[in-house]
């Protein structure tokens, strides 16, 4: 494995789930998860630790040398967020199809029908998309969209603004429009451990000003939604993301995805990837 | 719905006219399977972002730019296809063979065989392409969709007066024999 493919942090587990310590499995690898009170600790599978991180709800690791901290979603942090983990979803899918999904508002109206989409309103307006130097991650914003309901606290259809950041290969960001608190942002990220190249786990995860919707409503419509994500990237062909323009046609809604395919292919990020084209 | 012939996935789909066509099965969008997709009228749309294909496969409609007229260079992959007999007949690759017909003869049943489709020629011995002719009272012939290296697909054909209950019983006394041989 590559360095720009090892020093990478990856979710590996929802961290109010752990209990006692189990085995799980990150780019094709063995590994051993456990804590110790608050703390939690990685290992692989010759007994060496890993690096270990918990935040935003999930334990992070990395089998190489991370030459930066985890990404952090400082709006996450602001008071009377509710923090919402989701679980996993297990999907037979490259994590980069996994994340590109995330990205893509072309598909509610068809793969999320009557909830985040409908006809007639298909339509993608012009958007902004950045690869940001800096900080090096992958930015779309002033992306629009009309959405009959846009979450699980909102009443009725709505034009909804978002912005999506790639933070790390396999872990996106989304802000959303709030329902009920207009001008602040409603967060939900997707954190993609990389099973083996054709394999993921998903694990969404919120944090959200809604005060009224119980909680289990609140997973079950995350889990609902990316129910039907499945069904799609379980069905795509090749399994694994075509690097190489040409492969794919995409148009002008496919700007997000257009530069994470870029970003992935200049930071050498190749897991999960079809570089030369088939 | 989806098909495959000589390890080739297939999309196959019926107009609104009723005109039959066989499609590559991926999407030039993002190669989400066509055969997931739905009919709408005279074209195929795709389940993902609902673009739409027209007759000769050329992409009519992006749903996200509802006024943008689709590059030509946006087209499903399409294939040579016939409906005889109730069967529907592909060539993938181009030909100038005519399909075959078979006057007095209807489709009867499917089956599928774990044997490949020159074994079960083989087995049968005298096979044209594709085909089996057995004759008999029923006159039935075997049209064989070779899937892969251990798997096919026999589509039988018989006469329109055949016992149809007595064709599909045979059929699956063929099918145990020709597994049983290969076993």
């Amino acid at each position: 494995m590559t360095a720009g493919i090892a020093d990478h942090w990856y979710p590996v587990a929802m961290c109010s789930g752990i209990s006692s310590p189990r085995d799980t499995r990150l780019l094709g690898q063995e590994i051993t998860i456990g804590r110790e009170g608050e703390q939690f600790w990685v290992r692989d599978v010759h007994g060496k630790t890993l690096p270990a991180i918990a935040r935003y709800g999930h334990l992070w690791t990395s089998p190489g040398q991370p030459n930066r901290d985890l990404f952090s979603i400082p709006e996450a942090e602001a008071p009377g967020r509710r923090l919402v983990d989701c679980g996993a979803v297990r999907v037979k899918c490259s994590p980069l199809r996994a994340v590109e999904n995330f990205l893509d508002i072309a598909h509610f109206p068809f793969v999320h029908t009557d909830i985040l989409g409908a006809e007639p309103y298909t339509e993608v307006s012009r958007y902004e998309v950045q690869i940001r130097e800096e900080v090096d991650e992958v930015w779309a914003t002033k992306v629009k969209f009309f959405q009959p309901q846009a979450a699980r606290s909102a009443a009725g259809g709505i034009t909804t603004e978002y912005m999506y950041r790639v933070a790390a290969p396999t872990s996106a960001v989304l802000y959303k429009t709030c329902p009920p608190r207009p001008g602040e942002w409603d967060i939900i990220t997707l954190f993609v451990q990389p099973l083996t190249e054709e394999l993921c786990d998903v694990w969404p995860w919120m944090a959200l000003y809604d005060d009224t919707s119980p909680l289990a409503e609140l997973v079950s419509f995350q889990q609902m939604i990316f129910m039907q994500d499945r069904s799609i990237l379980e069905s795509q062909i090749p399994r694994k993301l075509p690097l190489d323009p040409g492969m794919e046609a995409p148009t002008q809604a496919d700007l997000t995805s257009v530069a994470y395919r870029r970003w992935l292919k200049r930071i050498g990020f190749t897991y999960g990837a079809q570089v030369v084209a088939a | 719905m989806p098909a495959r012939v000589d390890g080739q996935d297939l999309a196959i789909w019926r107009a609104a006219s009723g005109q039959t066509h066989v499609w590559g099965d991926r999407c030039p969008h993002r190669g989400m399977r066509l055969s997931r997709g739905f009919v709408r009228g005279e074209t195929l749309a795709c389940i993902y972002h609902g673009w739409q294909y027209g007759n000769d496969g050329g992409c009519t409609q992006i749903p996200a730019h509802p006024n943008l007229v689709p590059p030509k260079t946006i087209c499903a992959t399409t294939y040579a296809c016939a409906e005889y007999s109730g069967v529907i007949w592909v060539a993938l690759q181009t030909t100038t063979q005519v399909c075959r017909s078979f006057p007095g003869q209807a489709a009867v049943r499917s089956l599928a065989i774990k044997a490949s489709a020159e074994k079960v020629m083989e087995y049968f011995s005298g096979a044209d392409t594709g085909v089996v002719c057995v004759g008999g009272t029923n006159d039935i012939a075997l049209a064989l969709q070779p899937i892969d290296a251990t798997h096919c697909t026999a589509h039988a054909l018989a006469s329109v007066s055949a016992d149809r209950k007595e064709v599909s019983r045979w059929l699956e006394s063929q099918r145990r024999s020709i597994e049983l041989d290969l076993a």
